[in-house]
């Protein structure tokens, strides 16, 4: 199953850089065919990457949760799966290039870093840690839908201002449905967060003996789910609308991913597995 | 094809004479007795605000027919100051290109007119109620509208706003996805504001109200729409109800300040409000754009969705252009069969006439075997004989616009052979007997 594994491997990234063109064929050219194509084409990388993804936790026995770029490739395959869950849902088809890039991106370095990796430490085969990874992918997977969205609404929303009235103006949904994609994508999103950080308080003291709730990726992740928290709250309780609830979700995708890096270079985690 | 034409239009003449010529519908019914009496065996007139077409198959294929139609309509709408130099003649093929580009809307002032194929139909319909449509017209009707179909289909010529009301609609379908739950305001019931209106209750905006100086207007306005009337001295007081603000009075002072919106969105809580300035002079602050979540636009940056649509419409040309070029060539195909088929059938008739005549005079002087082979002989003769001829005559008429050419072929078949130009029957010169 190996060769197929490699195979499959470069495959998807040639498979996500397709579903791109794809899409952004249809958003800035007029070509009606590939409006009914795109989705196609999206389906079938998802299925592919889900084989693949299958086949690696077979093969290495363990999920591809081991090291980052096993992270990378199921990020890669969450985005894709969480914009065409809401393409399908909400039949909005226009945005699919802003947020495949991302999984793209993704893909691309898993493809050319990911190791076979057979031995893992073997806390890292336990399902609720599987459990935990995978629901915090999903909802960053959700945060980074919610982000993409976001600034295609600021980005209609200053267009509309300034009466620019071209591509973006044409193109993209309603103010009105972006903002609901958003808001949607953040309550999934933190949703998950949730269901990650609950396993995690209670799994990772009994897993890890060096564990403390003074981890610097515990507390920005904590700071993440408060922001969002708080928005999802203004949002329910006090109707906020538009441009002001907008800004509180990219401040809240900009901390994570701001986070995420100065973590990665300023601090040191019992989350360092690799 | 003898189809004539005469045209008068934003191309070929000012408002002014496009609507001295206008016609109504009586008038269009006693032209046509006029035109049947005198000039043609078929044909049909469109008249609207922006154009006049009179088209038909003249009795007698005399040229100075036009200018008898132009002076007839000249004398009939007693139009001073018109003359012939504003009327464009069309003949055959130009005559059916033309027809075809105006129900496409290509020949529209505002290209891609969507009301432009309606009119065309009701024209032809007339026609047709009063027995005056033929075969040849009929065949042309159905390909116009069939072309008219095939350009609001297959292109982009009828899409995007290109008057200012609608452009207005255009940008709030941008900020609003359903415009069924939003309320508006028209503010002003003249001519502009009633546009306005019409065109969000035609979107499904679910409560549309009016206020204006005069109540009575605005009654009228809030009947045709099913809407309300907000007080006009108390607007400021009713502003902050709605999604949709459309403004288009003759005011020559502000009606809503940037004090008035800030307050405005202040009891609707920050939730995005459009409000669109139509009116010349402005009847709102423009300041009020710079307030988060108040989409303002005026006639300006309304006008700017409009030219940008108009010219997206005018990169569609080529295209429907294109398309008449196609149903041109199915429409003649068709119309060069109805002159080739009977001199087809009448050549073929001609040579079975002289195999018959032949084969008659030696049936006595053969076996009866023999007699069968020669018929079968003969028949197998004539049909390889006169296979190359058919075929080739078929593709040209089929394939072909030039009428012209289908008709020197023919006549020289018909000459040739000494065919009946009239009966379609074959000549036997039974001298040779």
């Amino acid at each position: 199953m190996l060769p197929a594994i490699h195979g499959l491997n470069w495959f998807l990234s040639v498979a996500y850089l397709l579903v791109l063109a794809v899409y952004a064929a249809a958003f800035f050219g007029k070509n009606d065919s590939i409006q009914n194509y795109k989705r196609i084409f999206l389906f079938v990388t998802i299925v592919l990457h889900l084989f693949y993804l299958l086949a690696r936790t077979i093969e290495f026995n363990h999920p591809p949760i081991t090291n980052k770029y096993e992270i990378f490739t199921v990020l890669a395959f969450s985005l894709a799966f969480c914009y065409f869950v809401i393409e399908l849902l909400t039949d909005v088809r226009q945005t699919g290039a802003f947020i495949i890039i991302f999984a793209l991106v993704f893909q691309l370095v898993s493809t050319v870093y990911i190791d076979d990796l057979v031995e893992v430490k073997e806390v890292l085969r336990n399902r609720l840690l599987g459990l935990h990874v995978v629901s915090a992918l999903l909802g960053y997977s959700g945060i980074v839908l919610s982000g993409v969205y976001g600034l295609l609404f600021l980005s209609l929303y200053k267009n509309i201002k300034l009466s620019k009235f071209g591509l973006i103006f044409e193109r993209l949904p309603s103010l009105e449905t972006l903002e609901k994609l958003s808001f949607f994508s953040v309550v999934i999103g933190f949703a998950l967060l949730t269901v990650s950080i609950t396993i995690g308080i209670i799994w990772l003291p009994e897993a890890f003996p060096d564990f403390s709730y003074f981890d610097p990726k515990l507390i920005t992740t904590g700071i993440v789910w408060l922001i969002y928290g708080i928005g999802i709250l203004l949002k329910l309780l006090f109707n906020w609308y538009g441009k002001k609830i907008i800004m509180f979700s990219l401040a809240g995708f900009g901390i994570s991913i701001l986070s995420l890096f100065l973590l990665r270079v300023l601090a040191s985690s019992f989350h360092e597995f690799y | 094809m003898f189809l004539i034409g005469i045209s008068i239009n934003h191309k070929t003449a000012p408002i002014e004479f496009r609507e001295a010529v206008h016609l109504s519908e009586t008038e269009i019914t006693e032209l046509t007795e006029e035109l049947r009496k005198s000039y043609f065996k078929e044909g049909f007139i469109l008249s609207t605000c922006n154009r006049t077409e009179i088209f038909g198959v003249p009795k007698d294929i005399v040229l100075s027919g036009y200018t008898d139609i132009i002076e007839l309509l000249i004398r009939k709408k007693a139009a001073g100051g018109l003359t012939k130099e504003n009327f464009r003649q069309y003949f055959s093929c130009g005559a059916v290109k033309h027809i075809f580009s105006v129900a496409s809307g290509i020949d529209s002032l505002i290209i891609g007119d969507s009301q432009i194929l309606g009119q065309v139909k009701t024209a032809f319909d007339h026609s047709h109620d009063m027995n005056f449509a033929g075969p040849v017209l009929k065949r042309l009707f159905d390909t116009t509208l069939k072309v008219g179909k095939r350009a609001i289909k297959e292109t982009s010529i009828g899409e995007g706003a290109v008057t200012v009301s609608y452009a207005a609609v255009q940008v709030v379908e941008k900020i609003f996805a359903n415009l069924e739950k939003r309320s508006a305001l028209i503010i002003g019931a003249g001519e502009t504001g009633e546009l306005a209106a019409t065109n969000l209750f035609s979107k499904g905006v679910y409560k549309i109200d009016v206020a204006n100086r005069t109540l009575s207007r605005a009654e009228e306005l809030a009947k045709k729409i099913h809407g309300g009337i907000v007080p006009f001295e108390f607007l400021n007081e009713h502003v902050h109800q709605y999604d949709i603000i459309i403004s288009a009075t003759s005011s020559e002072e502000l009606i809503l300040t940037q004090k008035d919106v800030a307050n405005m969105m202040k009891r609707r809580k920050g939730a995005p409000v459009v409000i669109m300035d139509i009116a010349i002079p402005r009847d709102i602050d423009p300041q009020v754009a710079k307030i988060d979540n108040v989409f303002y636009h005026d006639m300006d940056s309304l006008q700017v969705v409009v030219q940008q649509n108009l010219k997206k419409r005018e990169k569609e040309i080529p295209i429907v252009e294109k398309m008449i070029m196609e149903e041109m060539t199915g429409f003649f195909g068709w119309y060069n069969t109805l002159e080739v088929v009977p001199t087809i059938r009448s050549l073929r008739d001609f040579f079975e006439d002289i195999r018959s005549d032949e084969l008659n005079k030696i049936k006595n002087k053969v076996t009866e075997d023999d007699f069968i082979k020669l018929e079968d002989m003969t028949r197998r003769m004539i049909g390889r004989l006169l296979h190359n001829p058919t075929i080739n005559l078929r593709e040209i008429a089929e394939t072909g616009t030039n009428v012209q050419e289908i008709s020197t072929r023919t006549m020289i078949i018909k000459e040739l052979f000494g065919l009946d130009s009239v009966t379609g029957t074959a000549r036997i010169d039974k001298s040779e007997k």
